[in-house]
């Protein structure tokens, strides 16, 4: 990989100088944690040096600097990737968002706000509600920064109804790999003009340029919600029972699905036991979870009573209401802490964030779980049913690291060509990164990878920004740490 | 058939309270109310001894037109009846109070074997209305139930598991008994859609300080409390500690332990 | 009612026939202090026999009365024959007040006989004030969640009864005094008594869930993200050779047991060392550790009011300050052994 140059005492001094000694880090001073995201099954790979960097000023400094002196540079944000994106597999220096983290401006008249990139997404939404606002993207991740929600396209459990982040940028501040700022987009909400840059930028994962600031849409926020929680005997009659519920004309914010074995691992761990195990004296196995939203009560019983009769029909042992504040913050906080209880319990971890049309996922469930007992290591799922994007974490707490590496592959290799054959997606919403280029091409064929690869060429000549992602492919690498 | 009563409170989500750093008065303003959490947990031990042994949860509560809310969340939770003590009159009464005008309408509504309340609550949490009711009430008083062993209804006598201090006690009480529960075992319940709809539409009986028979008007409200708030002060706040400010985490957290040294 | 015709400030001894729950002592040693101001005499009751050394301590808080009572139904603890002897006793002598200490015995019995007799009863007082204009005791207390003080009075009526956690107030032996013995005979018949004890079982110690006496306390807040963060705070406990306390919310969202609570309504602790993570310093916590001799603070907000109650303050995530702590003791650890 002599493609690129290490970091010089002189480049580190200039870079110093650019962002001031605070913020700069370089060699042991680097944080170990800079050296992987929350999948460090996919590689360390520690810095030369980080950057804390605060304005799109600085940004354009520092790449000019490092496009001249080919110094790979990789953007990082909260560093709560799941797929090795902020990672830098090439070396170089990591330029870090998490200092640009102020909500610039509201403008109420048309319905957005302006932030730059560092903010954290639970720190959007909740500044957005105390404004009367909605910023509807919800990915399970709330403490990853809206820049990397956007590089990722990040999804979230309310993209049944409201779309995923995609829909909610109309503009933003780019800062080219040779260091030029151009701003992309407008604050209106239709544009037929040209080459919509703006949407190449979303979830190009940090390859193209570098996302300095962003104005994101506004929805007035929804007067009252509700969650009916239905549980049924086994995943596969919770998944049936999608297609009818979407069938229903209800417009739910969200369908979820878990399954018992991840409810359980979550009461043991967080002592909160919100999810009845017995219903009406049967054990449930899985359950779905159906968000409705409305202006008033009157509105939402209704589509209440309609879930219900096809809950029940779908052979749901009940319809259970969460509809006070205290049930709500329950069954939400036992469902964000899902990954976390899979990632505390399990010592070796790898995932899929596959889309499957929605018919196909209890199908997909079953063959994976299949292929998993083969390769004997097990599974643990939950996700966003109602569009079909799965969370599947492949786990083990016996088998030595590369053993399970080995396995994990062939169940890998297995699942994704499943996928491609049901017609699905690599990914949902935690994105390519480096570990998912494989998958990535065999999905998408060898032409559409190759104008991808183009199309980096073109933003980046130098190869600089992020190499070594998503459709971008190097011999060597940096040495693994 | 178990007689069984529940009382609960609406509380305003203190978590959520905030100061007027001008003032130095409550913000109460889009503080959520919400059902007394160890209220739910007394809920559920009530509902639960009616499941097995048969019988009939009444919730009572007292407070203003909205408290009607934390009903109606007993009613989803298989409450059968709810009863609302609404009055201008009732306010600002303490436990002693509180307890009377409870007793006061509960006369009304039958003779209860089992009483129900949570162990404290968010807000006043003096955690005497237990105690205070088992008064009022004539009752046993059997606070911190683990678990309900048993109810014989024939002998009129409850056995359950208490935790102490230092261990778990068994005990054996005469009913009427008055219940408060550990957490630990009486989990709330997600209501299911039926109980829920009729729970928003159901009827809650409601009291004034008319439509209790023979209520003294001095043991009510103010006039009723012995306990008065004369003042209250935001907390004082003494000098800041000292701020390390080293530069960097692994910074700080160096000379804290070097400041520390000798007590590490 | 006259209130100048109750006298005296009584605290009720509670015992085990060998040993005084120390929280008596703490409350006579404070009740002491109110009776200087008052110019009340202060009394100690004591239900059935007490040995003497134990006896000793009581007198060693400068009581003045000691007030002796038995008869049949005080064998073992029962709150219907309790309530029945202080409402007799109170209604016989006429105290101006009568503490009680805040264990589970005192708290279910003491309210019960202010209802009896009709008087005010407080509890979970953390300060004691005698107010010599209107000759009533303020007992000052957090409340809405310790976000403000309360000050809270029994203007009208007597005795002026209040349960005190254990723990609150110091026992500070302030020399003995003349003293007289009052003994008192009043039955409860043991048929009248509704509740018997059929077993009971002493807890399989979890010394984990005793914070009381700990030289050390990690102490976990609002900040914490949920009871998976609770690993690394553990460990940390253990590096220190401590134990994780909480604070009242987080014992509310179901992630840590009551007993671990610290503060008003839950355990006073007096560590050497207290580390508090993203605790935000509402007062209802902080009166339980101002008898801690260090105190260290995290939290992510730099206006918290824990900041005003420690001795060093760090600004910072809470998971990743414990992370650094973690690193730094195990780092230390190797080298020692090395």
């Amino acid at each position: 990989m002599a493609k690129y140059n290490r970091l010089t005492p002189d480049v580190a001094d200039r870079l110093q100088a650019i962002v001031g000694k605070q913020r700069f880090f370089a060699g042991s001073a680097v944080k170990p944690d800079y050296a992987h995201d929350e999948m460090p099954i996919y590689g360390r790979y520690l810095p030369e040096a980080v950057c804390l960097a605060e304005t799109t000023e600085e940004i354009s400094e520092i790449m000019k600097l490092c496009n001249d002196r080919k110094i790979p540079v990789t953007v990082r944000g909260a560093g709560t990737g799941l797929v090795g994106g902020c990672v830098p597999v090439h070396g170089g220096i990591v330029l870090s968002t998490e200092r640009m983290n102020r909500i610039l401006e509201y403008d109420m008249r048309n319905l957005c706000v302006r932030i730059q990139p560092g903010v954290l997404l639970c720190d959007l939404a909740a500044d957005a509600l105390a404004h009367g606002v909605m910023y509807p993207p919800d990915p399970g991740e709330k403490t990853a920064t809206v820049g990397g929600n956007v590089s990722t396209n990040a999804g979230g459990m309310k993209a049944v109804k409201y779309g995923v982040t995609r829909d909610y940028v109309m503009a933003m501040t780019v800062v080219l790999p040779n260091g030029e700022i151009i701003k992309l987009g407008k604050s209106v909400c239709k544009t037929s003009s040209g080459y919509s840059l703006l949407h190449l930028m979303v979830g190009s994962e940090g390859t193209l340029g570098i996302i300095t600031e962003l104005t994101l849409k506004l929805i007035p926020k929804p007067e009252k919600d509700v969650t009916l929680m239905l549980p049924f005997h086994d995943i596969a009659t919770a998944i049936a029972a999608v297609p009818s519920i979407k069938l229903a004309n209800l417009d739910p914010q969200s369908i979820e699905f878990a399954e018992r074995d991840v409810i359980d691992s979550s009461a043991e761990f967080t002592g909160n036991h919100i999810f009845p195990t017995v219903v009406n004296g049967k054990e449930a196995g899985a359950y779905i979870l159906v968000t409705l939203v409305g202006n008033n009560e009157q509105e939402l019983l209704p589509k209440m009573d309609r879930l219900g009769e096809v809950a029940e029909k779908a052979g749901a042992y009940d319809t259970l209401v969460i509809w006070t504040d205290t049930l709500k913050k329950d069954v939400w906080a036992a469902r964000s802490a899902f990954l976390t209880v899979i990632e505390a319990q399990s010592k070796l971890l790898d995932e899929m964030d596959v889309v499957v049309p929605v018919d196909k996922i209890a199908p997909f469930l079953v063959y994976v779980h299949e292929e998993a007992d083969k390769q004997g290591v097990y599974i643990k799922s939950f996700g966003h049913a109602g569009d079909g994007n799965l969370h599947i974490y492949c786990c083990s707490n016996d088998l030595e690291e590369e053993e399970f590496k080995r396995r994990v592959k062939k169940l890998m290799d297995a699942s994704y060509a499943k996928c491609t054959e049901f017609e699905g997606q690599v990914s949902g919403e935690h994105a390519i990164g480096h570990a998912k280029k494989q998958y990535l091409r065999e999905s998408v064929g060898d032409t559409a990878y190759a104008i991808m690869g183009q199309i980096k060429t073109v933003f980046d000549p130098n190869e600089i920004l992020n190499p070594g992602k998503v459709c971008h492919d190097l011999e060597g690498g940096a040495e693994a740490c | 058939m178990l007689n069984i009563l529940c009382c609960v409170k609406q509380v305003p989500d203190v978590n959520l309270v905030k100061i007027d750093p001008e003032t130095g008065s409550l913000i109460r303003q889009g503080v959520p109310a919400i059902l007394n959490p160890l209220d739910a947990n007394a809920l559920e031990a009530a509902v639960m001894t009616k499941e097995r042994y048969g019988g009939k949860v009444t919730c009572i509560t007292m407070g203003p037109d909205m408290a009607e809310e934390a009903l109606r969340e007993c009613l989803a939770a298989g409450a059968e009846q709810a009863v609302l003590l609404s009055d201008r009159a009732f306010a600002n009464a303490d436990t002693l109070a509180t307890s009377y005008v409870i007793i006061s309408a509960a006369k009304e509504l039958g003779k209860f074997d089992l009483i129900f309340c949570g162990k404290e609550s968010l807000d006043g949490a003096t955690g005497q209305m237990a105690s205070q009711l088992a008064e009022r009430f004539d009752a046993s008083l059997l606070s911190g139930v683990l678990t309900l062993c048993e109810v014989d209804e024939s002998k009129k006598l409850v056995t359950v598991e208490r935790e102490l201090e230092n261990g778990i006690e068994k005990t054996e009480a005469r009913l009427p008994a008055l219940i408060t529960v550990e957490k630990t075992n009486f989990h709330p319940r997600i209501p299911n859609l039926k109980n829920w709809k009729a729970s928003r539409t159901a009827e809650i009986l409601r009291f004034n300080s008319k439509t209790i028979p023979d209520l003294d008007p001095a043991q009510i409200g103010d006039p009723g409390s012995p306990t008065k708030v004369p003042r209250t002060y935001p907390p004082e706040v003494g000098e800041s500690g000292f701020i390390l400010q080293e530069g960097s985490p692994e910074k700080d957290v160096d000379k804290l332990f070097a400041l520390l040294e000798g007590i590490v | 009612m006259k209130k100048t015709d109750y006298r005296d400030m009584w605290v009720y001894i509670e015992h085990d026939g060998k040993k005084i729950h120390p929280v008596s002592l703490e409350l006579c040693s404070e009740a002491r202090k109110l009776c200087e101001a008052s110019g009340d005499a202060l009394a100690a009751v004591i239900v059935n026999d007490l040995p003497q050394e134990e006896l000793d301590k009581v007198l060693e808080a400068g009581v003045e009365k000691l007030i002796f009572v038995s008869g049949e139904g005080y064998e073992t603890f029962s709150v219907d024959a309790y309530t029945h002897l202080f409402t007799e006793l109170c209604k016989k002598y006429m105290p101006s007040a009568v503490f009680v200490g805040g264990t589970i015995a005192g708290r279910d019995f003491a309210p019960r006989f202010a209802c009896r007799l009709l008087t005010g009863c407080t509890s979970d007082a953390t300060q004691l004030i005698y107010n010599e204009k209107t000759g009533d005791i303020e007992f000052v207390e957090p409340a809405v969640g310790g976000k403000m003080m309360a000050v809270i009075t029994v203007p009208e009526l007597r005795p002026q009864v209040g349960t005190i956690r254990p723990g609150t107030f110091k026992y500070q032996p302030s020399g003995r005094r003349e003293h007289e013995i009052i003994r008192e005979r009043i039955g409860f018949p043991v048929d009248q008594i509704r509740t018997k004890v059929l077993s009971f079982t002493a807890e399989d110690l979890d010394d984990s869930l005793n914070i009381a006496d700990a030289e050390v306390i990690v102490c976990v807040g609002s900040g914490i993200k949920g009871a998976d963060a609770l690993p690394r705070y553990r460990k940390l406990a253990s590096l220190l050779n401590g134990k994780v306390g909480c604070t009242r919310p987080v014992f509310d969202r179901g992630i840590l047991p009551f007993k671990l609570v610290i503060g008003q309504s839950g355990v006073v602790v007096k560590p050497k060392l207290y580390l508090a993570f993203g605790v935000s310093g509402a007062v209802n916590h902080v009166t339980g550790i101002t008898d801690s001799d260090k105190v260290v603070a995290v939290n992510k907000d730099p206006d918290a009011a824990i900041f005003h109650y420690c001795d060093y303050g760090i600004v910072g995530d809470m998971d990743e300050i414990c992370d650094l702590m973690i690193g730094h003791l195990e780092a230390k650890k190797t080298e020692d052994a090395s």
